[in-house]
């Protein structure tokens, strides 16, 4: 992976587009959208402003030219042309700066980056909005609920007093007493993300590909439908309810109730919990019993989830977890949630047995039905690098008894393996699984800056038989 | 026989309302000055009298929208906020109350409100609003400490942006017009930061 910098700035397009190439190119995949997209109106500054945005566009332009080295002459200039187009809208995606950056800084310390670096680069990889004045946000809620915040609210913040996602998070107190949390979105921003996404991927993976990589387009088109979900807040909100259902007082764990009548596809208004974050809760040096007990608490939380709601919570940033002053632990971000299909979760049901075991051999028989086929010679290298990867991430819970969240060692492990993967290029998996794998890097890298050592085996047979699921047909021991 | 004003403005006030109606049911373009007079019940030629073109009509109901807008901006109680702040709040109360005369504004920003149309003389009705904007604006200006920097240069730039926003409004199809709100943000942004940063180098200037 070490290039030099003017090889790995050399893997950018050319900037000059042709027009005439992109009439004639038309549109990029049939059924993928309108050609050319508007991509709503969010401010188009260029993101690849910095050495770090353009590194980061470099190594993602070089590891896509990878799945193409083969394609014939005539293919490759169709293959530049997009590649440019792509470039193009990458560079006006400007709620990607940060993320973009960020992962600039991330590649550029390769491969001696440290656990930390890793985990702090992976939490900075989400949307960033502008910040909105109050006479902004005042015609949003005007808009979007009917009403200015004086007219709607017995009080409303003026100021932010979080960023989310997409937008800002006011304090507010309701007509009937409950102090509330609004979150509202940037205007247009969804729609941009949505058309840009819908646009980029086919320029990014444009024609006929090889098995790893109609893997990778699937994976890469479950991504841009759950960024499709996550920008709708009125989906987050049924989510949210549905979530906030599977827990009970006695859990110790708090979904903030949403207040429909004041939230719409752009505004979403929750209970408001008063507690910190993770960077608060470690500033004031909390003694290993606590972060255990915390990490308990968000493992417990993962698990209720994943067995009694069949969802995975992807979006395990720090923000999107409160550490409330009674012990309590708030859940307050629903848009990175999954909810698996019947036959994704069929095959989760079958990731049970290795699990449980920890036997290679179960880990294997889980892999040819996770990634299809495969031929043992000719696939070994796969075989090899998927199952390290397996026994690296389950073995919290496979291994049994206390597992220590806060080793360096282990998690870089992890990186290397994921490092591997991508210069493996190796796109065969389910759909879901590039956002399960994102997921696992942000809640190691979060129990990793808390330190925790959890009893992850424990907590996850506590969770299944709560939701009383049969697993004979599915335990293999 | 001679009319007195009284009765002109009551046959002004019935132009208007007709217009009013007709444009909203059957749309600007579809509608002829012959059917606007037929409507408020005169007779084709008398229209003339009073306005020269349907587009001097739409922009007299543009103009009324606007005075409401400003008049229920000025009794909102909203608390002073930034410059940026308070030029979006006023544009967006305009905005709120051309809200049902939207279709009208392609058509009158084409023939009366366009930047280029400054000073041709041809439309008072155009340069009075001209006029109002940039001194609600210009206050605005003062208020924050930017009035000298808000120069016949800074005016002008500013008029260019509000019709531009207006512009892009009229054909706006975004939920709830999402996108001109968005793009009201970054030009404001700019346009504020350019009249406080060349401020004082212009001053500097003998």
């Amino acid at each position: 992976m070490n290039l030099d910098l003017a090889r790995l700035m050399a893997a950018l397009p050319e900037r000059e587009t042709d027009p005439e190439i992109v009439r004639k190119l038309g549109k990029p995949d049939a059924g993928l959208g309108e050609w050319p997209l508007p991509g709503g109106l969010v401010r188009r500054l260029s993101i690849l402003g910095t050495l770090q945005a353009k590194l980061a566009a470099a190594w993602l332009f070089l590891w896509v030219r990878g799945w193409f080295q083969d394609a014939e002459a005539r293919e490759q200039d169709g293959i530049e042309t997009r590649l440019r187009l792509a470039l193009d809208v990458l560079e006006a995606m400007s709620y990607l700066r940060g993320a973009v950056m960020k992962a600039g800084q991330f590649l550029g310390s390769l491969p001696e980056i440290a656990p930390m670096e890793f985990v702090q680069a992976f939490e900075r990889l989400h949307f960033e909005a502008p910040p909105m004045h109050y006479a902004l946000i005042r015609e949003m809620l005007a808009d979007e609920i009917g009403g200015e915040p004086e007219e709607v609210f017995a009080q409303f913040e003026r100021e932010a007093f979080a960023a989310a996602s997409l937008g800002q998070v006011h304090r507010a107190r309701l007509k009937s007493g409950e102090a509330a949390a609004l979150k509202v979105q940037y205007p247009g921003i969804a729609r941009a993300i949505r058309a840009d996404f819908r646009m980029i991927l086919p320029l990014l993976l444009p024609s006929r590909l090889s098995r790893d990589g109609e893997g990778m387009r699937r994976i890469l088109e479950y991504a841009r439908r759950a960024v499709e979900r996550e920008t709708d807040y009125e989906i987050e909100a049924g989510v949210q309810e549905r979530v906030r259902g599977l827990f009970r007082e006695e859990d110790g764990i708090v979904v903030p109730r949403v207040f429909q009548a004041h939230s719409s596809r752009r505004v979403l208004c929750m209970e408001l919990l008063e507690g910190i974050h993770l960077d608060g809760l470690l500033a004031r040096g909390p003694s290993q019993a606590e972060r255990d007990r915390w990490g308990e608490l968000l493992m417990r939380a993962w698990y209720r989830l994943f067995y009694a709601g069949r969802m995975e919570y992807v979006d395990w940033n720090a923000g999107n977890f409160l550490f409330l002053p009674d012990g309590r632990l708030g859940l307050i971000d629903f848009g990175g949630v999954i909810s698996f299909t019947p036959e994704e979760w069929e095959l989760m049901r079958l990731a049970d047995r290795p699990l449980t075991t920890g036997r290679a051999e179960d880990r294997l028989d889980f892999l040819r039905r996770w990634s299809g086929p495969m031929d043992e010679e000719k696939d070994a290298d796969f075989i090899r690098l998927a199952d390290a990867y397996m026994e690296w991430s389950w073995r919290p819970r496979a291994a049994g008894g206390v597992f220590d969240y806060g080793d360096g060692v282990d998690l870089r492990r992890g990186v290397d393996l994921l490092l591997e993967f991508l210069r493996r290029r190796t796109g065969r998996a389910q759909p879901c699984s590039g956002l399960i794998t994102r997921w696992e890097f942000l809640y190691r890298g979060l129990l990793y800056r808390l330190g925790a050592r959890i009893d992850v085996r424990r907590i996850a047979e506590e969770e299944i038989g709560a939701a009383g699921w049969d697993r004979e047909p599915y335990r293999g021991v | 026989m001679r009319i007195t004003a009284e009765a002109k403005q009551e046959t002004r006030e019935r132009i208007l309302q007709a217009a009013k109606r007709l444009f909203r049911e059957q749309g600007f373009d579809t509608t002829t000055t012959r059917d606007l007079a037929r409507e408020a019940g005169i007779a084709a030629g008398t229209l003339f009298n009073y306005f020269p073109s349907k587009e001097a009509i739409a922009l007299d109901l543009i103009l009324r929208g606007l005075d409401r807008a400003l008049l229920a901006h000025e009794k909102r109680a909203a608390p002073p906020g930034s410059l940026e702040e308070d030029l979006f709040g006023l544009i967006a109360a305009d905005l709120r109350g051309l809200r049902e005369l939207r279709p009208l504004l392609p058509p009158v920003l084409e023939t009366c409100l366009g930047a280029s149309r400054r000073g041709d003389g041809g439309n008072e009705g155009a340069e009075a609003l001209r006029v109002r904007q940039l001194a609600v604006a210009g206050r605005l200006a003062e208020r924050h400490g930017a009035g000298e920097a808000f120069s016949a240069v800074a005016q002008q730039l500013y008029w260019t942006l509000y019709t531009g926003i207006l512009a892009h409004w009229s054909r706006d199809d975004s939920p709830r017009q999402e996108d001109t709100l968005a793009y009201l943000d970054a030009t404001l942004e700019m346009f504020v930061e350019w009249l406080t940063r060349s401020a004082p180098a212009r001053r500097r200037t003998p």
